[in-house]
């Protein structure tokens, strides 16, 4: 009998299900998504994808070894405000750290921009008299009164989680446990959360901050996770629920619930780890992810086969210092609007028509032209067959909103969609470029992995611009996010800041600090999984007088060797050097965060391998298209017909029900029998 | 020019302006730079015009062309490979410790573009450690002075006028690895600018960049077109010149007529003694920088950008000092004092874009042992306790998001890391309630700090800044914030006020610094305060 793996990604429009057979066998299904209550979605995509596998719902999940799902709603939860009402204890003299933003406010020109609301607002943000020292010592002992104070305060408030922040508790957690077990036993059913459990590192902005998130969306991330594991439960799922994390590893869903903030980035993490497993695949271990969806743009760096992985980012405005995928999001998609910027140039973004009313060929109201409007009107995609004909798009409708805007800018229509189409990826390519200059990678030496919705259309043009040599569109393009969530490991990733006014501890205080973290890391896993573990340790360092830390891999540290400080070091000058092209080796090293990554393998299926049957696939057909402004006749072949090792020369048209490639002049692709368009540019 | 390729350009160069500062973030060396971002990227054609500059701080946002006419003057016959440097404020620079590299960018054998980077260094030598001297009567005890020199050529660098110019002052590590980021990310401009012109060819890229410089114009004029004509002036005072002066008035006359707009400055009090005056560059920025706030946000900040307002002054004045002044204050004041003059002027030409007051810069330095660190000097910064932004049409001000120069661009660094590294004890730090000018939109909150210091045997302490007579101004009937206050509170309880231009304070363990910094200056009538507000206000224990 063939048993399931189930991955899930909930986006914005629809909800992805991938199920992954134990003979290798791959499908995909999609249900509509169910913003209010996403479990709906979840469990009405598994229905459908059941349906496909002549199954019934029940006999699908009791056959059914491990569902890893995404999920959107700590993001949504912050973007929308939506989180819980909360109450944040803090130091007393200190209680403004999160609202000041250690002073920066974005957008240097906008003087009239209002500033956000925080969080907690002060009269929530609520003093303990208490002191530590950077060193851990008390300085003041917490004072029992004004912690009752706090507690009445927020008791009377009522609100629904708790925060404790104190100054210091990265050294010494003492003072924030006593007050949480006080808070728990005064407040049962509120969500508690430290500062010292979250994110126990030096910077207070950035640990506080990370906390006041946690009690944020820790609620609604528990409510959901618990309502949709009750579904699957009474659906007759008896397996395990994971959750993808930012960090682009999964976690058991008790554990997404306790660090609910590290979940901020579950739902584009999923592509980003279908791009290491592609990589293990042998697509190329220096890869680019171009993830272009109708509002948005995700890019990511794969370097050596592994994803890069930043300190922290803002979502929804509020600052995670937590470790995770380093995605930079651009405002542009298949919807962003071309139009006639305040300057009098042509622009596209950052307005998008989104679903509704969408892209004008859409036909449901939109006037204006997206960039979808542009590539129906350069010929590049099918007005009968979109989304495998399940939707019919309006061309004239897109024509016409083109020769509007053409009007304004007084050039021809055909011009005006080249011009929405040649902008929209001139900005890709200087997203890309300011992504992976910003952590010293030259891209030219990368392939670009396109998918999402819209990427098919413009990876080519965008890998020329940046003076790729590769580029690749896999075959499951459209539910890849969902994919690479069953092929990503358990992690559980811990920090712990070691900073004294010197620069490293001494070789047995270094060696104490890295085996505790281990230890607590490898004990935690053990709770979850029985398999293989590993663990990695890094540290974050830097120069005496320098502000920014630099993660510094330890592999090669003979952690019993002699002078283990001196070997830490001599690891740091190396990889700043490799960074920043210099060292400074007279210059004080200081050791600011030990940081171990423990992970648990988990039996992965390889990519979808092809069945080599029959010779090559011949187009469909043909459509007439315009590219750099000559028109000319581009054959049309249908993605999921091409057979392992087809070669196709562009200009072509490779289009599946969920995407649509367009192969320019030069563009030279083969079908790889493991599942992927490779296209080599020349 | 069709207009899809402009647009295709103009993305392009300012998506290699925001690139270079990318570079530069990740490679500087000290803290003033990687931290707080005190530098500036610009790109340049060959006839000087600024075509596109980063966002980093506001203040140097008119001044960078001024570097590339001065090293255009210097060197009439720049070569391919050629990398300038120039710091002095009568050569094109603002003040001795902004540095500026200038490359040169060649195609089809003729000079195309200078690629521009300043930033400001953390020492440039002179008489105080860290380039503010409130003590200086003339330019030569700031620091060490570079008129415009040719660094290198054919790619390479004069390895002894690095030395010689890093031996003057007192981090030469420091200063060659902050001179070497900025030469890199200059070098990477080229190497940007290198494709476009070799794709666009040199004369479709120079008729681009002037098509684009064109439409910022005709936006700038579109916006100004709105407002009504007319003639206002305004006023601004720095409390003192650190000598015998105090209130020294900068002057503002300005007058609006159709879709041009002239800043007349001529009636500013003379030239001071002290180091508040300003360089000509870093008045050009000053005015390009108000009325860069005045805009909409989305106006590109170029030479097209800057053609509708003429600036009239007269050397000789505080705001453009005669050669040989000290000026090392002049980016924080009277720069701020320049814009704010302008803004109450035009506060009755467009009330719902004027904003009101942004805080005042008071640094404090603080020097001296570290009995955990045996044998290594600290020196640390004041960062902390940052005045209020002003309120607007927009709403209530940001509090501690600084002052007008930086706008919110400057962080300042943990409190945390602070007290493991130096011998400090942050016993408070949060809002000083009752800081913001009131008004229908109120300014930020300022700051409020308590710093024991906990070092080994006394320290010395300098201040440079301004703000403890006037508060940030308030506008369109706005009230003004309240100015800074900062105290030295001796262990035995005896207090002192710091003025903010001292040297040679003497600290001792035990003594506190009790700064109570500006809030921003509010905006509008205060009787027209939404009821909620204030109630919001007092129940956040604001007022």
């Amino acid at each position: 009998m063939l048993t399931y793996r189930i991955g899930i990604d909930v986006g914005g429009t629809f909800t992805d299900v991938v199920g992954i057979a134990s003979d290798g066998g791959q499908i995909l299904a999609k249900a509509a998504s169910t913003p209010a209550d996403q479990s709906e979605g979840v469990v009405n995509g598994l229905a459908n994808l059941a349906k496909a596998l002549g199954l019934d719902l029940a006999s699908l999940l009791a056959r059914t070894e491990r569902i890893v799902h995404g999920t959107t709603v700590a993001t949504n939860a912050l973007l929308e405000k939506q989180g819980a009402r909360l109450a944040l204890l803090t130091t007393e003299g200190h209680r403004d750290v999160i609202e000041m933003r250690e002073g920066l406010k974005p957008e240097r020109y906008n003087m009239r921009m209002p500033a956000p609301a925080p969080l907690v607002p002060r009269r929530l943000r609520l003093p303990v008299t208490e002191r530590l020292r950077a060193d851990g010592s008390v300085l003041v002992p917490l004072d029992p009164a004004s912690l009752d104070a706090a507690i009445a305060a927020a008791k009377a408030a009522g609100v629904e989680a708790v925060a404790i922040a104190f100054l210091h508790a990265w050294a010494a957690p003492q003072h924030e446990n006593a007050a949480a077990e006080k808070v728990r036993a005064a407040m049962p059913g509120v969500f508690v959360t430290t500062s010292a459990e979250v994110l126990p590192q030096i910077k207070e902005f950035e640990r506080f901050s990370t906390t006041a998130v946690n009690a944020y969306v820790g609620p609604v991330v528990s409510r959901y996770l618990a309502k949709l594991a009750g579904r699957l439960e009474s659906a007759g799922f008896a397996g395990p629920l994971f959750v993808i994390l930012s960090h682009g590893g999964i976690a058991p869903v008790e554990e997404a619930a306790r660090l609910a903030v590290g979940t901020a980035l579950s739902g584009p993490a999923g592509g980003v780890a279908a791009a290491v497993a592609l990589a293990k695949e042998g697509l190329g271990q220096d890869l680019i992810t171009f993830d272009m969806g109708g509002t948005s743009t995700d890019i990511a760096l794969i370097v050596g086969g592994e994803a890069a992985l930043g300190r922290g980012r803002d979502v929804g405005g509020e600052r995670i210092a937590l470790e995770s995928l380093d995605i930079v999001t651009l405002g542009a998609g298949g919807g962003s609007i071309g139009h006639l910027g305040p300057g009098g140039t042509l622009q596209v973004g950052p307005r998008s028509a989104g679903a509704v009313p969408g892209p004008a060929c859409y036909g449901q109201g939109g006037t204006e032209p997206t960039v979808t409007d542009a590539n129906l009107v350069l010929g590049y995609l099918d007005p009968a067959n979109f989304l495998g004909g399940a939707k019919t798009l309006d061309l004239a409708a897109a024509q016409a909103a083109v020769a509007r805007l053409a009007a304004q800018l007084g050039i021809a229509p055909m011009a005006c969609a080249a011009g929405i189409h040649a902008l929209v990826n001139a900005r890709m390519a200087d997203g890309v470029r300011v992504a992976t200059v910003r952590r010293g990678v030259d891209p030219r030496d990368s392939a670009l992995l396109a998918f999402g919705g819209a990427a098919g259309l413009h990876a080519t043009a965008v890998a020329r611009e940046l003076g790729l040599q590769r580029a690749a569109v896999p075959l499951f393009a459209a539910g890849l996010s969902a994919w690479g969530m069953l092929h990503t490991d358990l992690r559980y990733e811990l920090a712990q800041s070691a900073i004294g006014a010197g620069g490293i501890p001494e070789d047995a205080e270094l060696r104490r600090l890295f085996d505790s973290l281990e230890a607590q890391g490898r004990s935690r896993m053990a709770g979850w999984y029985q398999g293989e573990v590993t663990a990695k340790r890094s540290a974050d360092m830097r120069y005496g007088e320098q502000v920014f830390e630099i993660a510094v891999p330890l592999d090669g540290i003979d952690w019993e060797g002699p002078d283990l400080a001196g070997q830490l070091r001599a690891a740091f000058h190396a990889r700043h050097r490799a960074l920043f092209t210099y060292d400074l080796p007279e210059e004080e090293v200081v050791l600011v965060n030990a940081r171990i990554a423990v992970v648990g393998a988990l039996p992965m299926g390889g990519a979808a391998q092809r069945e080599g049957a029959g010779g090559p696939a011949a187009p469909l057909g043909s459509r007439r298209i315009a590219i750099d402004g000559t028109a000319l006749e581009a054959p049309v072949y249908g993605f999921d017909a091409l057979a392992p090792g087809q070669e196709i020369a562009g200009p072509a048209l490779v289009e599946s029900a969920t995407t649509t490639v367009l192969l320019r002049p030069g563009d030279a692709a083969r079908m790889d029998e493991r599942g992927w368009l490779d296209i080599a540019l020349h | 020019m069709d207009p899809v390729t402009l647009a295709v350009l103009d993305n392009r160069l300012r998506a290699i302006v925001e690139e270079m500062g990318e570079a530069m973030l990740r490679t500087s060396y000290s803290q003033i730079l990687n931290s707080s971002r005190d530098f500036s990227i610009a790109l340049c054609d060959a006839q000087c015009r600024l075509v596109a500059q980063a966002d980093h701080i506001p203040v140097h946002v008119g001044a960078m062309p001024w570097a590339a006419k001065a090293i255009a003057e210097a060197f009439p016959q720049p070569v391919e490979g050629d990398t300038y440097l120039l710091n002095d404020p009568y050569f094109g620079g603002s003040h001795l410790p902004d540095l500026t590299i200038v490359i040169p960018v060649f195609a089809e054998g003729a000079l195309r573009f200078w690629s521009v980077v300043r930033a400001h260094h953390s020492d440039i030598g002179g008489a105080t450690h860290g380039g503010y001297n409130p003590g200086a009567t003339e330019i030569w005890q700031e620091g060490v002075r570079v008129p415009p020199i040719r660094l290198g050529e054919g790619g390479g660098l004069r390895d002894d006028l690095i030395r010689m110019l890093a031996t003057n002052t007192r981090i030469p590590r420091d200063f060659t690895g902050d001179l070497m980021a900025m030469i890199g990310a200059a070098r990477l401009g080229e190497q940007r600018l290198k494709p476009l012109l070799a794709k666009y060819g040199a004369d479709g890229l120079e008729a681009a960049v002037s098509a684009i410089l064109d439409l910022s114009e005709a936006h700038a004029r579109r916006i100004l077109a709105a407002w009504p004509d007319g003639e206002w002036r305004g006023e601004a005072f720095l409390d003192d010149d650190g000598f015998d002066r105090v209130d020294v008035a900068i002057r503002a006359r300005v007058v609006k007529r159709g879709d041009s707009l002239t800043v007349d400055l001529s009636e500013s009090d003379p030239q001071t003694t002290g180091f508040v005056n300003s360089s000509y560059p870093n008045m050009r920025s000053a005015v390009a920088m108000a009325f860069a706030f005045l805009l909409d946000p989305d106006v590109a900040k170029n030479d097209g950008a800057f053609r509708p307002v003429e600036v009239i002054a007269q050397e000789g004045t505080v705001v453009w000092a005669r050669p040989g002044a000290p000026v090392t204050m002049c980016t924080s004041h009277c720069s701020n004092e320049i814009v704010e003059a302008i803004i109450r002027a035009l506060q009755h030409c467009c009330p719902e874009r004027a904003m009101g007051g942004w805080g005042r810069r008071f640094r404090v330095a603080i020097t001296g042992q570290d009995a955990r660190r045996p044998g290594r000097r600290f020196v640390w910064h004041l960062f902390q306790a940052r005045p209020g932004g002003g309120g607007s049409a927009g709403g209530d001000g940001w509090s501690t998001s600084g002052e007008w120069h930086s706008a919110g661009g400057l962080k300042f660094g943990s409190v945390e890391m602070a007290e493991a590294r130096f011998p400090l004890l942050f016993e408070s730090h949060e809002y000083r309630p009752g800081s913001a000018g009131d008004g229908q939109f109120r300014g930020g909150l300022g700051g409020r700090l308590s710093l024991k210091v906990e070092s080994d045997g006394p320290c010395r302490a300098n201040t440079a800044g301004d703000g403890v007579r006037h508060g940030s101004a308030g506008m369109c009937g706005g009230e003004d914030g309240k100015p800074h206050h900062y105290v030295l509170r001796r262990a035995d309880g005896t207090e002192r006020v710091l003025k903010t231009k001292e040297v040679g304070i003497t600290v001792n363990p035990g003594d506190r610094v009790i700064v109570e910094a500006s809030g921003g200056g509010g905006w509008g009538d205060p009787a027209q305060r939404d009821p909620a507000a204030r109630a919001r206000d007092a129940a956040e224990g604001l007022v």
